[in-house]
């Protein structure tokens, strides 16, 4: 009923919307997402035909072209078959009128009835969305932030619109009332088509049935909002889901790199993407339909780096890895835990070439990998447990981080020395001469960890795996290590394979977790899908064990107080 | 119990304010050089009178007396509302002031009533249309009258109408010994009232335009007048009930404020235009040195400058129901 083709607009120089194509159907609820900027209000405005810029292409209604139709006639279709509440609740009621006038202004513009008849059906109205009969005579000042989004809905449906477009609708409540408001927004868009933009995940997630990401004027991905949400595809997507403080996510928070601009050739996400390739900065990627659901990348969204299928290993007559099936996507981490013995360690060092698998295949970047020469190991690089052991006590600093490079002969000596300070830079150690001489001994595990990171980023890999790289080192000196590969993750988009057997800490890095137990992948999915609900018994067992800290700390805490006893 | 403390602060301030004007009002008019004497009957006057008619003079005058026995006389005449005798008209203070005060309300008070009815019309439409021809063509010419000075409108208007066309009267309210009644008598106060009148209203036009246009500019952008257009009102209501509505607040308090502005400019005009107001009656009493006359004057001045003010204040909060309810 509502088709969007092609939709541009512009102000001056600069294009807000870039080509806009949505097809909504009554009853469709789609959720507009995406950073401030991307032209999210501005694509809701087109529709009411109240954006200022210079706008072009269609958006067809009921047959008509609502951008060609003449002012008149669309200010008899505004508020009557389309609808929408603007955000900033503070000040979308005029001051100065009190709330039943303003309603009644909106029923009786569409509508000829007697003034008694229009103060009867305003007052009605507000009843309709909880808003007694004392609160009809208020003005805007006298009401709550909550109330007046209330009468700002109740406007809205005044006329029984055919589209009701919400425009962050709460933005500015808080936690309790966003509840309440939610429910009536609910009821509010049932049966008709509904647009809701927001930057707030969680409420397009409770409102729409459908979602699109919106980056700088142009659809980046489309498809069920909770789809979307579970399994992003755009790296844009993804990226909009990590920055998302959610309750049950269990990561830490990430950004994404740089910041939005809208006047790009190509892609318009090319820029801050960790996966770009040539194309991506010449042409426009157009959405395509991929898995059911619409995404405009040129590479078909989020890569697979690593793939693993049917991966077996023993020594001797001894399993140690059997039908290992894993994929790793760029820029993710996926965490392998278990026990002593489980192979997770062994599973590395095949991937790494230290060993050789007896059947199965490693597929890197849609390559299969057979003999591990340069260019696998400029794609893949590993840290280990015990830096002070991975970096050779003969090297200092310099020569550590220099030393991929003269093996794989990258440029001249010069080169190699600003790549080497380039790196270092990277992992946050200083490049001073009488840095670069020490050797590991007279550093502390954690710089020498950082050492270790940055060798491994000499060649720039898209591809780490860490095997326990924090299991040597004190807390403190974990976190800042952890929040490293966290940032080179989000700047580089480096994927990571992260083994170890703190559940705890793969928790807080993972994107997602395979539980692994004698050579087998017991278990796999989102590190807050599996933590929270284990299916696999072992995994609840690994679950239990790692949760069994804070419960003696609540034991600790639920004995009586010592004060409170007598004597 | 705030409240109480507030009112009571606000009553001891007004009660300090009015002692001021008092005082002023009585010590601004005597530190002009010059005396009465000199000023009504001039120098040669004064050659020729006797010691004995001067001292009478100046006895009936009361300027033999000190400040202090002055302003006490003063003071008590006020008390009960006696303004005091003019030196000049030789006549009650408060005759002479009432026999000018309805020249210059009508003046003053049609004046204001134009000047912000069409300021604030012009401000809206102009605003509304921001960055349009008719907009800028406003904007300049409006900028550009209001920068004269109120007099010399006045006089540029009184060589074009009155001495180049001729088609307005030079001076004047009403034509003397013509003995017109009805709606001729209306006719001609129009008439004389015409030139003096457009040119207090061309002079207080530019603010009162220029706030409301700012103002609307500013509405424009505001939410509420997007969830009006949202809702289909038509391109009037937008205009006059929300954005006109809500534009009358900062144009109220400033019309308030620009009231003394308009009584010194009615003054000039009165005295380009001889138009037999308060304004003229001043300036009378000003080269006269007549003291009583001058006080009264100003006191009068003072109070309908309060007043104004107090108009504002209920009027504001009628207007705005965030200032109605604040207490």
């Amino acid at each position: 009923m509502l088709q969007i083709k092609d939709l541009k607009v512009a102000f001056g120089e600069a294009e807000v919307l870039r080509g806009i194509d949505l097809d909504l159907d009554a009853g469709d609820s789609l959720s507009v997402v995406g950073e401030s900027g991307a032209g999210k209000t501005t694509l809701g405005l087109c529709i009411m035909g109240l954006a200022t810029g210079r706008v072009s292409g269609e958006v067809r209604f009921k047959g008509k072209d609502l951008l060609k139709i003449s002012e008149e006639d669309f200010r008899r279709m505004r508020g009557r078959e389309i609808a929408m509440v603007f955000q900033n609740v503070e000040d979308a009621l005029d001051p100065v009128q009190r709330i039943q006038d303003q309603i009644a202004e909106a029923i009786h513009i569409h509508n000829n009835a007697t003034a008694t008849d229009v103060e009867l059906r305003a007052k009605k109205l507000l009843l309709s969305v909880g808003l007694n009969g004392d609160k009809a005579r208020a003005y805007p000042h006298q009401l709550s932030g909550g109330e007046r989004q209330r009468v700002l809905i109740s406007m809205a449906l005044a006329n029984d619109p055919d589209v009701l477009i919400l425009d962050e609708p709460t933005a500015s409540l808080d936690a309790l009332t966003k509840a309440d408001i939610l429910k009536l927004f609910r009821s509010a868009i049932a049966g008709r088509i509904s647009l809701v933009i927001t930057h707030d995940l969680s409420l397009a997630a409770g409102l729409t049935e459908q979602m699109a990401v919106l980056y700088a004027g142009r659809i980046v991905e489309v498809g069920r909002t909770d789809e979307l949400l579970s399994d992003p595809r755009h790296p844009y997507t993804r990226g909009l889901i990590r920055s998302y403080p959610g309750m049950t996510m269990t990561k830490d928070l990430q950004g994404i790199p740089g910041r939005m601009d809208h006047c790009l050739e190509g892609c318009p996400f090319h820029k801050r993407c960790t996966q770009r390739i040539e194309i991506c900065r010449i042409k426009v990627p157009q959405l395509r339909k991929i898995d059911g659901r619409l995404i405009a990348c040129h590479r078909g969204g989020i890569v697979p780096l690593l793939e693993i299928r049917h991966l077996h290993k023993s020594f001797d007559s001894c399993f140690a890895l059997c039908d290992i099936n894993l994929t790793l996507y760029e820029g993710e981490t996926l965490a392998l835990v278990g026990e002593s013995g489980s192979g997770k360690s062994t599973l590395s060092r095949v991937i790494m070439g230290l060993y050789d698998q007896d059947r199965g295949d490693i597929i890197l970047e849609g390559q299969e990998v057979g003999k591990r020469d340069a260019a696998f190991f400029s794609r893949v690089q590993m840290i280990f447990q015990n830096p002070k052991e991975s970096v050779s006590h003969r090297m200092n600093v310099l020569d550590a981080v220099l030393e991929p490079l003269n093996v794989q002969k990258k440029g001249d000596r010069e080169e190699r020395l600003i790549r080497a300070k380039e790196v270092l830079d990277c992992v946050e150690l200083p490049f001073s001469d009488d840095f670069l001489d020490r050797y590991p001994h007279q550093l502390s595990g954690g710089e020498v960890q950082r050492v270790a990171i940055a060798r491994a980023l000499a060649l720039g890999p898209k591809l780490l795996i860490a095997d326990e790289p924090t299991s040597a080192l004190d807390p403190s000196v974990q976190a800042k290590i952890l929040k490293l590969l966290m940032d080179l993750q989000e700047e580089m988009g480096l994927a990571m394979l992260f083994v170890t057997h703190d559940i705890a800490l793969a928790r807080k890095v993972s994107d997602r977790i395979a539980v692994m137990l004698k050579g087998q992948i017991v278990e796999m999915g989102a590190t807050n899908e599996v933590l929270s609900h284990p299916e696999h018994s072992y995994t609840r067992r690994l679950v239990d064990c790692a949760k069994s800290y804070q419960r003696d700390s609540k034991e600790i805490n639920q004995r009586p107080d010592r004060d409170s006893n007598p004597g | 119990m705030k409240r109480e403390q507030f009112g009571r602060g606000s009553i001891l301030n007004y009660i300090i304010a009015l002692a001021a004007i008092f005082a002023l009002n009585f010590i601004l008019p005597r530190l002009m050089p010059g005396d009465p004497l000199h000023a009504i009957y001039g120098d040669e006057a004064l050659v020729a009178m006797t010691p004995e008619m001067e001292r009478s003079l100046i006895r009936e005058f009361a300027l033999d007396r000190s400040w202090i026995d002055q302003l006490q006389a003063y003071l008590m005449g006020l008390s009960h509302f006696d303004l005091g005798y003019s030196y000049y008209y030789k006549d009650q203070v408060s005759s002479v002031i009432m026999g000018a005060l309805p020249w210059t309300l009508l003046l003053t008070g049609l004046a204001l009533v134009i000047a912000t009815a069409l300021g604030i019309i012009l401000g809206i439409e102009s605003g509304y249309r921001r960055g349009e021809l008719l907009d800028r063509c406003i904007v300049a010419s409006l900028m550009f009258l209001s920068g004269f000075p109120d007099f010399f409108i006045g006089i540029l208007l009184l060589l074009l109408f009155g001495v180049a066309l001729g088609i307005a009267p030079l001076s004047g309210a009403i034509t003397p010994y013509a003995g017109l009644e009805g709606f001729g008598y209306l006719e001609d106060v129009i008439g004389h009232l015409a030139l003096p009148l457009s040119s207090l209203v061309l002079v207080q036009l530019g603010g009162i335009y220029l706030l409301t246009r700012n103002t609307i500019v500013s509405l424009m952008g505001e939410s509420f007048i997007l969830t009006a257009k949202a809702k289909g009102c038509s391109e009037f209501s937008i205009k006059y009930s929300h954005a006109g509505r809500n534009s009358l607040l900062p144009v109220t308090t400033a019309t308030g404020l620009r009231i003394p502005h308009l009584l010194t400019g009615a003054l000039f005009i009165e005295i380009i235009f001889s138009y037999p107001g308060v304004g003229s009656v001043l300036n009378t009493a000003l080269n006269a040195r007549d003291y009583p006359l001058i006080q009264g004057i100003l006191l009068l001045i003072t109070v309908a400058v309060l007043t104004a003010n107090l108009i504002v204040d209920l009027l504001y909060s009628r207007l705005d129901p965030r200032v109605r309810y604040a207490h």
